[in-house]
């Protein structure tokens, strides 16, 4: 007790924490007891009333203003206990006789903060009663004044009567009257978006739960006066409110009761337009369907003619777009009911009849800018009631087709068969969502209308302006569920292949809704498109490739192919299309008898099979993109021919007059290769490498060449000899082709694949004549490593070093065949690193040996980065082994070393060496990589422009440009040295100074974001002669570069302070 | 603002024929998509590929219509590839024929100044240009067509900041279907 009474004393003199602390521990010990602080507080508690007393006495009254701060001082140590005290220790009683007292303090200016803060705590404890309630209340709406309250003191109120409202409901509504006139009262006027938030969850929880009905007036004017919330947060706010919670809790109240309606409805009409508009159309989106449909119905009218202006002007698509979804649910709302009582045949009124026969109106000018949001309105409606989607498609529907009959309306014909298409559209997109389910037919809205419509389309696919639309209206109706049967699929694909036939269909966007329309219904039936369409296009294709100046019929089979290899990506399809295709090319190849080898053009007939086979080989890839599983079995079917189609030509004599032969053809193949094999499993690649081995290093001829060609027996084929013919040498990138895709646990029919991955890699060096056989080998080389490291340690321990000597450092080593030696080398560190071999680090070093030398230096530079470059061969899809974050590692430990060497005052050339090196190592490494670095590589960045290498310089102006994309570039750097970038970039921009193309783009494009990036006041200086300089690249040679000179000057035109 | 044509008739307007979409100019061969030789070729030469109809419609077809910002002088048929005309004898002198959308537009003499504007900032100032309304399109039509070349007038017009905005806003759109 003696400690108690310590803890009072020396917190009303100090009031520190630790007192309270103490007192509690004590409490919560059982050593004392809430009672006996009480007690020792007592004088503290009660002088008041002994004071109170004692009145009329000047020198008393005088003393006992003294006391009231020690009165509030008793009472929020009361408070502070009830706070941190655990509940077990406040009894029933003390909750009680507590509640009582903080009460009879709330009378009190002096106390009445540290009272309610007390029974703030108390309204929380389970002893506290709804007897308690009612007491608390009625002094709070007695006593409290809310106006004279700060934010703090308001919020504690309202805190208590949020708590009371969620445990003791019951007590508050027997309040009745009193209550809601007292809380009324007392949520008038708040203003902070703090107490407003739990203003809004009370008044929530009243409307839907209280008997309001004579307060709906008063309870509207203390909600809707905060809509709409303009409140925005500040940009440090601590309290994290945001605009949206404040918008979404008092929305929570505006369409919490149906009563709110007749009184709403137009305030939020004045609100649409008056400059809120979405969060209006959000809010009438929620509040419609309460306030039901009969006020809503009173007052259609009226909400219409606003809800219309932002449909038919509208300032924004997103704001016409949620205009037209209230009008969905206002129409939704009304006729809810409707449907309910009777289904479907209801003579409609009221505003869906009003508003139909209003766009209808509007669209006997179908050709012109206000039928379009009519048409929008009416596809709007075709998503609200059955009823009334129904009366809409009668409406309309109907008009249109007559419309489009009409033969004065013939020059219309395109913008009705595109109103058309838009409500078909609309009517499938209500079907899939409604009645995809139930299986009867004759609930589709369409089904009706099915057999004009159908006509009007397929007339409208032959006029050209319409065409595209009777396209996608067609595929709508294809689309709709249940709606076409298969004859009719028939008819339609019948009706499209007249147009394929009947002239070149050179629009785009026409063939392409053409394909559009064709891939879905092959979908639903393929038959149709492949016994109809598929022969038409085939026979299409000439027989013989066009002759080398007729580059209309060029065009023409290419846009067949083009077509095919589109529509050809379902299985059913793409198998006709293999057969078919691979078909023709074989007879492209058999050269014709009777012409002499002087008078035939071998040329036109390659580029010709050269465009089949791509075509193929564009649609697996298609296929494999949209992971189809029919690829495998092309493994078997299509590759065995190509092979035998090139083997044969390779093996001929005059190898260079056959189409087979022709290097593009053989890129084309090894690429189709390489797309079915990776695609199969690896038990598959090893019996297909079982095939090919042979093949390739013993010439054996019988394995995997069955196809139209006979191979001569007596033939040799060994394109992996030294001394082997071109012919036969150009078909290294078919291997290649195949073991770049081989899943790592493949394993490779040769005794030591050590010794197999030197003999390839010398083969590279040595034997290879041109950079297609060199890549092709060298890839294999580096897929096999990366795979299968281990079991090439015997290469990486002895023949690395043997090939570096040899061919790099040794003084007898050609240049060409020097920096052939860094490419190797680069490709087999990229396995290494790849992979995270530990062995990757050393080989990089070795590369900045390279740096001083005067050949080599600039490759090996070059190198740094295209170790680490994305590529195409160590892939996902090509099963390389790849480390987590490999690429993000190596960049994270080169870029320092790169920017010291680049800065190190040595001598110039090694300088320029490690700013090569540095270009080529940012331009393959994510930006999140080195964007920290910005500042210390920006000047690097700028001498590098100045580098005499053109690859060099685009290099580093797209890096530029990455660092400037995003939506906020960390411009204080670029502006630090904006004056010479932009004469820097000029320079670069000018075809007299800069012969390279790319380079010009590049440096007009940076150019052209300079604006964005810099505040105006920065480059203000170089504005006009910005202007000036461009004005000549305006007068390019080129027109890429002259539309990026458009650009960038448009740009530096607009940018002013 | 009046209203001079409330509900203009609205055209469907093509894709720009890319007659080189499957190859490069003379080729016989079908072009490879993403081909490194693509970048190679485009250093290649730097012979002169002239500015055309094409090129110059490209530069005006997008320009926001001053009465219907959400529409296109293209998508109004105000402009198109055929009225742009080049002088036989001197090809740097262009011809830019518009029309209005009803003969009493009075956005008529805007409409030319922003194209003239628009070709003034994107073309070689070797080109002269001469810009005038459709023959039979407007019921002022001589006194349109010397007004939109009258230099001085123009560059007052330029002077006038209310006006300049206008023509920004306008002008904004310009550049835009050049991505697609």
């Amino acid at each position: 007790m003696e400690r108690i009474e310590r803890f009072v004393r020396t917190w009303i003199a100090s009031g520190r924490e630790e007192e309270v602390r103490e007192t509690v521990a004590t409490i919560s010990a059982g050593d004392a007891t809430l009672l006996d602080v009480v007690k020792a507080l007592g004088d503290y508690l009660t002088a008041e009333e002994d004071n109170l007393r004692t009145k009329g006495n000047a020198t008393r009254t005088y003393l006992n203003l003294s006391w009231y701060p020690l009165i509030a001082k008793g009472v929020e140590f009361l408070s502070l206990l009830i706070e941190k005290c655990p509940p077990e220790k406040i009894t029933r009683s003390a909750v009680r006789v507590l509640t009582t007292f903080m009460c009879s303090k709330l009378e009190d200016t002096e106390t009445i903060i540290p009272a309610l803060s007390g029974i703030k705590s108390l309204t929380a404890q389970s002893g506290f009663t709804s007897g308690d309630t009612l007491e608390v209340v009625k002094a709070i709406f007695a006593h409290v004044r809310m106006r004279v309250l700060v934010q703090t003191q308001r919020f504690v109120v309202f805190t208590i009567i949020d708590t009371l409202m969620a445990q003791h409901r019951q007590a508050l509504k027997s309040m009745g009257e009193e209550f809601l006139t007292g809380y009324i009262n007392l949520a008038e006027g708040e203003k902070d978006p703090r107490n407003l938030l739990l203003a809004f969850a009370i008044a929530r929880v009243i409307l839907i739960e209280f008997d309001i009905s004579h307060h709906v007036e008063e309870l509207f004017n203390i909600t809707f006066c905060y809509f709409p919330i303009t409140f925005r947060p500040p940009p440090d706010d601590p309290y994290g409110i945001t605009t949206d919670d404040l918008k979404r809790t008092l929305r929570g109240c505006l369409d919490a009761t149906p009563l709110f309606g007749t009184l709403a409805i137009p305030l939020f009409v004045e609100k649409l337009t008056a400059g809120s508009p979405r969060d209006t159309l959000q809010t009438l989106d929620v509040c419609l369907p309460v306030y039901g449909s009969l006020v809503v119905r009173e007052n259609a009218k009226k909400l219409w003619n606003t809800l219309k202006l932002e449909i038919f002007q509208p300032t924004d698509i997103e704001t016409e777009t949620m205009a037209l979804k209230t009008v969905q649910i206002l129409v939704q709302t009304i006729y809810a009911a409707y449907d309910d009582a009777a289904p479907s045949d209801l003579e409609m009124e009221g505003l869906a009849k009003d508003v139909c026969d209003e766009c209808v109106r509007i669209l006997k000018e179908p050709e012109k800018s206000q039928a379009k949001p009519a048409m929008r309105v009416l596809c709007a409606f075709m998503s609200t009631t059955a009823s009334v989607a129904q009366f809409t498609l009668a409406q309309a529907l109907p008009y249109l087709v007559k419309l489009f009959r009409n033969p004065d309306e013939i020059q219309n014909r395109g913008a009705v068969l595109q109103l058309l298409t838009d409500l078909i559209k609309a009517a499938r997109d209500a079907t899939t969502t409604e009645t995809a389910s139930e299986s009867d037919a004759d609930k589709i809205p369409l089904t009706p209308y099915k057999d004009e419509v159908l006509a009007v389309l397929t007339v409208g696919l032959q006029i050209p302006s319409g065409c595209r639309a009777a396209l996608e209206g067609l595929l709508a109706m294809v689309n709709t569920p249940k709606l076409l049967t298969d004859e009719e699929l028939g008819f339609i694909v019948h009706k499209v292949n007249e147009i394929l036939t009947g002239g070149d269909v050179e629009d785009e966007d026409v063939s392409d809704a053409i394909l559009e329309l064709l891939t879905g219904i092959s979908s639903i039936s393929p038959r149709h498109v492949s016994q109809t369409t598929l022969p038409l296009l085939f026979t299409s294709l000439p027989d013989n490739a066009p002759a080398r100046d007729a580059e209309s019929d060029r065009v023409k089979y290419w846009r067949t192919l083009s077509f095919l290899k589109r529509l050809c990506i379902q299985s059913d399809l793409f198998e006709t299309l293999v057969v078919r295709l691979s078909t023709k090319i074989e007879l492209l190849c058999i050269p014709p008898i009777e012409a002499s080898a002087g008078e035939y053009d071998v040329e036109p007939t390659s580029a010709y099979a050269h465009s089949i086979l791509r075509t193929l080989a564009d649609a697996l890839a298609k296929k494999e993109s949209l992971a189809h599983t029919d690829l495998v079995k092309y493994l078997d079917r299509l590759v065995p021919r190509l092979f035998n189609l090139h083997i044969h030509a390779a093996l001929t004599t005059d190898a260079d007059s056959l189409i087979g032969s022709h290097p593009r053809l053989v890129a084309v193949s090894a690429e189709i290769l390489t797309v079915v094999m990776q695609t199969a499993p690896a038990q598959k690649q090893e019996a297909f490498l079982s095939g090919i081995f042979p093949l390739f290093f013993d010439g054996k001829l019988e394995k995997g060449t069955d196809g139209h060609w006979k191979i001569p027996q007596d033939a040799k084929f060994y394109p992996f000899g030294g001394d082997a013919p071109s012919s036969q040498k150009n078909l290294v990138p078919l291997f290649g082709a195949a073991i770049i895709a081989l899943h790592k646990e493949v394993p490779l029919p040769v005794g030591n694949e050590s010794e197999f991955l030197n003999k390839l890699v010398r083969w590279c060096l040595l034997d290879a004549e041109n950079p297609v056989q060199f890549e092709a080998v060298l890839h294999a080389a580096a897929s096999l490593l990366n795979k299968g490291a281990e079991a090439y340690q015997e290469f990486l321990a002895q023949s690395v070093d043997e090939l570096w000597n040899t061919f790099l450092t040794a003084s007898s080593a050609s240049p060409d065949v020097r920096k052939r030696m860094v490419t190797v080398w680069t490709w087999i560190t990229k396995a290494l690193l790849t992979r995270g071999h530990p062995l990757a680090q050393s080989f990089t070093d070795r590369l900045f040996t390279l740096f001083g030398d005067h050949i080599v230096s600039w490759d090996a530079a070059r190198a740094i980065g295209q170790i680490v470059c994305q590529d195409k061969i160590l892939t996902k899809k090509h099963h390389a082994v790849i480390k987590f974050l490999f690429a993000q590692k190596f960049a994270n430990t080169m870029l320092p070393r790169l920017i010291d060497g680049a800065q190190s005052p040595a001598d110039p050339s090694l300088q320029n060496a490690y700013l090569v090196a540095l270009a080529s190592l940012i331009k393959s490494i994510p930006k999140t990589v080195y964007a920290h670095q910005m500042s210390s590589l920006m000047p690097l960045l700028l001498r590098g422009l100045d580098l005499p290498d053109h690859e060099i310089r685009v290099n580093v102006i797209q890096t530029l440009l990455a660092v400037a994309e995003g939506p906020s570039p960390e411009s204080a750097f670029i502006a630090e040295h904006a004056s010479s970038l932009v004469s820097t970039m000029l320079r670069n921009c000018m075809v007299k100074e800069m012969p390279s193309a790319r380079v010009r783009i590049a440096a007009l494009q940076y150019l052209a974001t300079l604006p964005r990036l810099v505040r105006y006041d920065v480059l203000h200086p170089q504005k006009a002669v910005v202007l000036r300089e461009l004005a000549k690249a305006l007068d390019d040679p080129k027109k890429a570069v002259r539309r990026e000179a458009v650009e960038a000057r448009t740009n530096w035109y607009k940018f002013t302070g | 603002m009046e209203s001079f044509n409330p509900n203009p008739t609205i055209f469907i307007t093509n894709k720009p024929s890319r007659a080189t979409q499957f190859a490069r100019p003379h080729s016989l061969w079908l072009e490879e998509q993403d081909s490194d030789l693509e970048e190679d070729y485009e250093d290649e030469s730097n012979a002169i590929e002239a500015i055309d109809q094409d090129e110059i419609f490209e530069l005006i077809r997008s320009i926001s219509d001053p009465e219907h910002r959400s529409m296109t002088l293209e998508q109004l048929a105000v402009v198109s590839a055929p009225q742009i005309t080049f002088d036989s004898k001197a090809p740097e002198r262009v011809t830019v024929e518009f029309t209005p959308t009803v003969p009493h537009c009075g956005m008529s003499t805007f409409i030319g100044l922003s194209i003239r504007v628009r070709l003034l900032r994107s073309l070689p100032s070797r080109y002269k240009i001469h810009i005038r309304v459709k023959p039979g399109s407007h019921q002022s039509e001589h006194a349109l067509n010397k007004q939109l070349n009258d230099k001085e007038r123009v560059a007052a017009a330029l002077e006038n900041p209310a006006l300049l905005d206008v023509l920004e806003q306008c002008l904004s759109t310009a550049g835009r279907q050049k991505s697609d």
